[in-house]
């Protein structure tokens, strides 16, 4: 074996600099493209109606999320995540598409972009990536299916169900959202405890439990389901994900929603009454204006079996995960863990479809897996669901768009977040998409203060608004409204708000 | 409830798409009916050919008017929660055959509701005509249930032209 010569070796020192400067030169020019061997994957996992406040590593006293909780090691896991409206419609459109509900416009079920977004979202921006796009939920897949021409695979919410109606789809292809709705209240007593139909809801519920019986055994509250008799097992859907990971071309970009744990909340027996008798006894708030009128007991019972499903996700969660770090996928792939909006249990409402955006059911959680990151970094800024999308162009390196109404998130961005920065949500399912804002919840959050607006709300009184203030810092649990108190702030925010309010109705007034 | 669901849809999404649920509904309870004419016709095959036609028809339109008061009843049962009271289940348990004794129980029932009514139906001679005469108000209320029908067949073709 040659020996180094003393020559060999000053040639090989003075190049030494060099290689020891190259990760600083990398890490200022970091992004640029051309700096990146091969551009690495991005997997987005949507878990719906996924509240951050029942997650441990928010603070929530049940274990809920064992997995996940251990995953945040290596994560930066944001702590202050706000979904951008309280549904599915709005709240994933605005994850798709980077826009606050008030400029997409998706405001109502089943509603898609207005037409000046059809190609204005993750997808399109990540053209030169494979893209599939699935969701669970019917009310995703119609956003979906309006992105299908950026998508190279959309794959249609019934894909994998056990069973399914899909033959309403098949024969009202123009209209499935809404013959689906129709159906279901046709055929599922479920639903409502009551059916259009007197004989064959009875015979078709039979057929179609009969069609599943061998996996009741597993769910003792009875199988997972969307709308009617649409079975699903997340088992089945994490296993197809983690077959056809393997057979996209790299990079791919994948926007995968499942429906766990919104409701019914039907976890797998594994988890079944873990949390019935722990003396866990959430903060009693009192009745809202808008209250549905659910008795604490049954709030209490239901907010358990929504932490038991949440059991189910995580447990499925850390499955891909697993799968993806054994694979070595995880060494090329971008992997982010967020919800398109929360879920409520308290002051008298249960679930997410009120016009109330109280903190569980804005407050989501936000995790972002980096390639090759071993640390956890815990973000306390305030952030949104609209900054996901510019996030994702910006550490894979692709182009920014300028529709966005986010920014990138911390720490990826190179400027320090914001202290001013102003978060906002929105409910207007009474509003007509095509009309200027009149009648709505709306959300601002600024510092640690929070306004919540109510306006045109015929119960409210003709042309009485309603407002509410929290110090979310000082007051999480949002039991103290402030807003007769702290009247300067008060002013300040609502004023801010409205004043968007006049912006975002100018082009519909 | 259609109507109620009108307005719960309305205030979701819009009054198209809300007229279309309603549409819909009319249209798979048309096909709900169409079938159960069918199941009933089917039934009349069975029936002696020395009955005359009203009494057939009588009879059969008995039988529906039943079943489908069952079907309410069913229905009613359901979305006011009852079921067994607490000590029948326990008499079910314990008794070691729980399934024969509800098939016989249901047996009982049927017979009490459905056969006995055909039956005492049969023998009367005026109820033929009693029948007839509230066959025919109903009639009225099914030409207006007709139109709905047509009507929710139209919307559901525009909606999916």
């Amino acid at each position: 074996m040659n020996r180094l010569s003393r020559r060999d070796f000053l040639k090989f020192a003075s190049v030494l600099p060099l290689g020891l400067a190259i990760p600083s030169v990398a890490k200022i020019l970091h992004p640029l493209p051309f700096l990146q061997s091969r551009k690495k994957n991005v997997i987005v996992i949507v878990f719906d109606a996924f509240s951050a406040y029942h997650l441990p590593i928010y603070g929530y006293p049940r274990n809920t999320a064992p997995n996940i909780s251990h995953l945040a090691e290596r994560a930066v896991v944001y702590h202050n995540h706000y979904a951008s409206a309280n549904f599915t419609t709005p709240a994933t459109a605005s994850l798709l598409t980077g826009a606050l509900p008030w400029s997409h416009r998706a405001l109502h079920y089943y509603n898609t972009v207005t037409e000046s977004f059809t190609d204005k979202n993750l997808f399109s921006a990540f053209q030169n990536y494979y893209r599939i796009g699935f969701s669970h939920n019917p009310l995703a897949n119609t956003l979906l299916r309006q992105f299908s021409g950026n998508l190279d695979e959309f794959v249609p919410w019934n894909t994998l169900l056990l069973t399914t109606d899909g033959f309403v789809d098949t024969l009202f292809k123009r209209d499935e959202d809404i013959a689906g709705v129709a159906w279901t209240r046709a055929i599922k007593r479920e639903e409502d405890r009551s059916t259009y139909l007197l004989f064959l809801s009875e015979l078709y519920e039979t057929y179609m439990e009969d069609k599943i019986k061998s996996f009741k055994p597993s769910f003792p509250r009875g199988l997972p389901n969307v709308k009617s008799h649409n079975f699903f097992l997340l088992e089945d859907a994490i296993d197809w994900v983690k077959r056809d990971l393997t057979r996209y071309p790299q990079p791919f970009l994948g926007y995968f929603h499942f429906m766990p744990p919104h409701a019914p909340y039907k976890t797998h027996k594994d988890f079944y009454e873990t949390f019935a008798d722990d003396g866990f006894r959430p903060p009693v708030k009192p009745e809202d204006f808008f209250t549905e009128f659910n008795p604490n007991k049954k709030l209490r019972r239901d907010r358990s079996w929504y932490d038991e499903f949440i059991l189910y996700l995580d447990r499925e969660f850390g499955r891909l995960f697993a799968h993806l770090e054994s694979s070595g996928m995880l060494e090329d792939t971008w992997v982010v863990l967020t919800a398109d909006h929360g879920e409520l249990f308290e002051r008298g409402v249960e679930g997410h479809v009120s016009p109330l955006l109280y903190q569980p059911v804005v407050r989501i959680p936000l995790m972002i897996f980096e390639p090759g990151r071993t640390a956890r970094t815990d973000v306390y800024a305030k952030t949104s669901a609209v900054d996901l999308l510019p996030t994702l162009l910006h550490v894979t390196g692709e182009n920014p768009v300028d529709w966005t109404e986010g920014t990138v998130l911390p720490p990826y961005s190179s400027v320090e977040p914001r202290s001013d920065r102003i978060i906002y949500s929105l409910n207007a399912t009474r509003n007509r998409p095509e009309a200027a804002l009149t009648n709505a919840t709306a959300m601002i959050v600024a510092d640690n203060y929070k306004l919540t607006y109510f306006f045109g709300y015929e119960e409210l009184g003709n042309g009485v608004e309603r407002v509410e203030l929290y110090d979310i810092a000082a007051d999480p649990e949002e039991l103290n409204d402030l807003y007769a108190q702290k009247k300067e702030t008060g002013s300040a925010l609502l004023g801010q708000l409205k004043e968007k309010l006049r912006e975002v109705n100018q082009p519909y007034t | 409830m259609g109507f109620r669901d009108v307005s719960w849809v309305a205030a979701r999404t819009n009054a198209w798409d809300a007229i279309g649920v309603f549409s819909y509904g009319m249209l798979s309870a048309f096909v709900e009916s169409f079938l159960f004419f069918l199941v009933m016709t089917l039934l009349g095959f069975l029936l002696p050919w020395q009955w005359s036609i009203d009494k057939r028809i009588g009879s059969l339109s008995l039988l529906a008017l039943i079943v489908s008061l069952w079907a309410v009843t069913s229905q009613l049962l359901f979305l006011w929660n009852v079921g067994l009271p607490v000590g029948a289940i326990d008499f079910l348990r314990n008794s070691g055959h729980p399934l024969r004794i509800l098939y016989a129980i249901c047996l009982g029932v049927v017979t009490g509701t459905v056969l006995l009514p055909v039956y005492l139906f049969l023998r009367d001679k005026n109820a033929v005509a009693i029948m007839q005469n509230l066959l025919e108000r109903i009639s009225l209320l099914t030409v207006f249930y007709l139109c709905f029908d047509l009507l929710g067949v139209i919307i559901v073709l525009i909606r999916n032209i």
